[in-house]
């Protein structure tokens, strides 16, 4: 707009600005700065430089959590982006039904995340007798869900996969609504079945928003907090502790907040590595369309 | 097989899949709805009974008598007041990014995306101890400018996107007329942009209401929990009394789903609209 100057759209965006600024960037900035010191219960002590940081990376427990959460992220990322993308191509035309489907598969994603874990961890329970009852006719009738370490993380990736699929779907329904349908037209004039389809124009056409949804399904799963919190405790014998949890527990029941940071920096470190793989394809995106 | 047939089979398919789906997806509400609503003796009968025999509303009666109203009214509280905050400094916002091209815009739209990126979790540990300097720890007030820096970047990415689906003329020609740039937002642009406005405060009270990870760490005492801690909290104090938990979570839920049905035709305009993040 020409006679807009520069300065008044600064003023608009500087409320804006400020809030980033004081809620997300200064927290961080002291974060580093009390990473670098011991801390007791709030109280800044000594400077340890590096300690901390060496003390998280050569912690057992952490390097523990560390591995549960890339066999967590792994099955999650895999059944939740199978989810949302069958889910986006049953539910992709504006019919009626579509339409209701798609409402319903968010509903999950919708209502808090505490209050999802907590109702599947009813059901997961041994005492609802409901999995019991499902499991019995399958010879499956004395599987315990939650107090079996393999089970208790099948559960948690279920978790995952039952809220977080509907992001999935969403992020690529986008992607499927802009691939040309005259494609689709032409190749099946020259003889291209549906799955030759699929694999022929769909696939390529969605790279982008492939990409997109897996790099963000990744950081939502490394970071996760309340599944395991609610669903599994991190238990049987912290078989589903993954970095969320294990990053909660050091700072807030441990109270061990130097390290904590140590602890919460690297992992923002890694989901900045992750962003901005996210920045650079939404601007491919951005310069394709 | 004739082509009418072919139609009604792939009819049938269709409804008997999307009726899985929807069956996967809604029954562990459904069963926590049916459990919240059964006798306490009847909760662990075996077989289960999915549609209760007797309707009892005694869970709901001991979130009430556990004093459940305070921590409702502390979502509403927090929940209205970070849509304001939202609505307010993201239009503003909102607006000159759809409006100006200024040294920077880029790189302000490259630190949305990236906020929006940046998992929440991994800031609570630094974000606790500033609250407790600035002496918001506990306080409805530092939970509403936390959840308002939050979902911010997501605001201002649903409204510049709707206004720019909004005519430049019409303000121009406002302010031809004599109006200040503010005049021409508040009067011009704002009215025209319910639908954008709506979907965008949809997002935000989503987060509000269901927020449990901020309101877990930046509460320490009863003052300003909000309902999702309350639920927190009974999971610890009944353990497996699952009559009032699940009654604490249809509590959670109903309100929500409720204003979604409510508001669907603009929820699904800011969902289907591209102005979902990513």
């Amino acid at each position: 707009m020409t006679h807009g100057s520069n300065r008044a759209a600064w003023w608009l965006v500087t409320p804006f600005l400020a809030m980033e600024l004081i809620f997300v960037a200064i927290p961080l900035g002291i974060g580093a700065f009390l990473s670098f010191y011991k801390v007791d219960f709030l109280e800044r002590t000594d400077f340890v430089g590096l300690g901390n940081y060496w003390t998280v990376i050569t912690s057992p427990a952490v390097l523990r959590s560390l591995w549960l959460t890339t066999v967590f992220t792994s099955f999650a990322l895999i059944f939740t982006f199978a989810a949302g993308f069958s889910l986006a191509l049953l539910f992709q035309r504006d019919t009626r039904l579509h339409i209701f489907g798609r409402a319903v598969v968010l509903i999950p994603f919708t209502i808090s995340m505490l209050v999802g874990s907590m109702l599947l961890k009813w059901i997961f329970s041994s005492e609802a007798g409901l999995m019991t009852t499902v499991l019995a006719p399958l010879g499956l009738g004395n599987v315990s869900i939650l107090a079996d370490p393999n089970n208790a993380m099948a559960a948690l990736v279920f978790n995952a996969m039952w809220r977080d699929a509907a992001f999935a779907m969403i992020l690529l329904m986008a992607g499927l609504k802009s691939v040309p349908l005259q494609l689709y037209d032409a190749a099946k004039i020259d003889g291209a079945g549906p799955i030759q389809r699929f694999v022929k124009i769909t696939l390529p056409m969605m790279r982008l928003p492939i990409l997109i949804t897996f790099v963000r399904l990744i950081i939502h799963f490394t970071n996760i907090l309340t599944f395991p919190l609610i669903l599994t405790g991190g238990g049987p014998s912290d078989a589903t502790t993954i970095l969320g949890l294990q990053l909660y527990r050091t700072g807030f029941q441990d109270y061990r907040l130097g390290i904590a940071n140590a602890f919460a920096l690297m992992l923002f470190a890694f989901n900045i590595v992750l962003i901005l793989i996210v920045i650079r394809l939404f601007r491919a995106k951005e310069q394709q369309a | 097989m004739n082509y009418r047939a072919a139609i009604a089979l792939r009819k049938t398919v269709d409804i008997a899949v999307t009726a899985l789906v929807a069956a996967v997806c809604l029954a562990p509400i459904l069963w926590g709805l049916s459990t919240s609503l059964k006798p306490a003796n009847r909760i662990m009968e075996y077989p289960p009974r999915l549609v209760p025999e007797t309707i009892s509303f005694e869970h709901y009666q001991t979130l009430w008598d556990q004093g459940i109203l305070h921590y409702i009214m502390n979502s509403v509280l927090v929940s209205a007041f970070t849509i304001a905050l939202c609505l307010g400094v993201g239009s503003l916002a909102g607006y000159a990014l759809a409006r100006f091209a200024f040294p920077g815009k880029s790189a302000i739209l490259f630190t949305i995306v990236a906020v929006m990126s940046v998992p929440i979790s991994s800031l609570l540990v630094p974000t606790f101890g500033f609250m407790v300097d600035l002496n918001l720890l506990n306080t409805r007030t530092g939970l509403v400018l936390l959840y308002a820096a939050y979902e911010l970047p997501m605001t201002v990415w649903i409204l510049q996107a709707f206004f720019q689906t909004i005519p430049v003329e019409l303000e121009r020609a406002a302010m031809v007329d004599g109006y200040s740039r503010m005049q021409a937002i508040r009067r011009v642009i704002l009215p025209l942009s319910t639908t954008g406005l709506v979907a965008a405060g949809l997002f935000v009270l989503t987060f509000a209401w269901n927020d449990f990870v901020v309101a877990l760490v930046m509460t320490t005492n009863e003052d300003a929990r909000t309902l999702p801690i309350a639920i927190y909290n009974f999971l610890g104090y009944y353990g497996r009394e699952w009559g009032p938990l699940t009654a604490g979570a249809m509590v959670s839920i109903v309100p929500l789903i409720t204003i979604f049905v409510i508001f669907q035709r603009h929820f699904l305009a800011g969902a289907t609209g591209g102005s979902v993040k990513g």
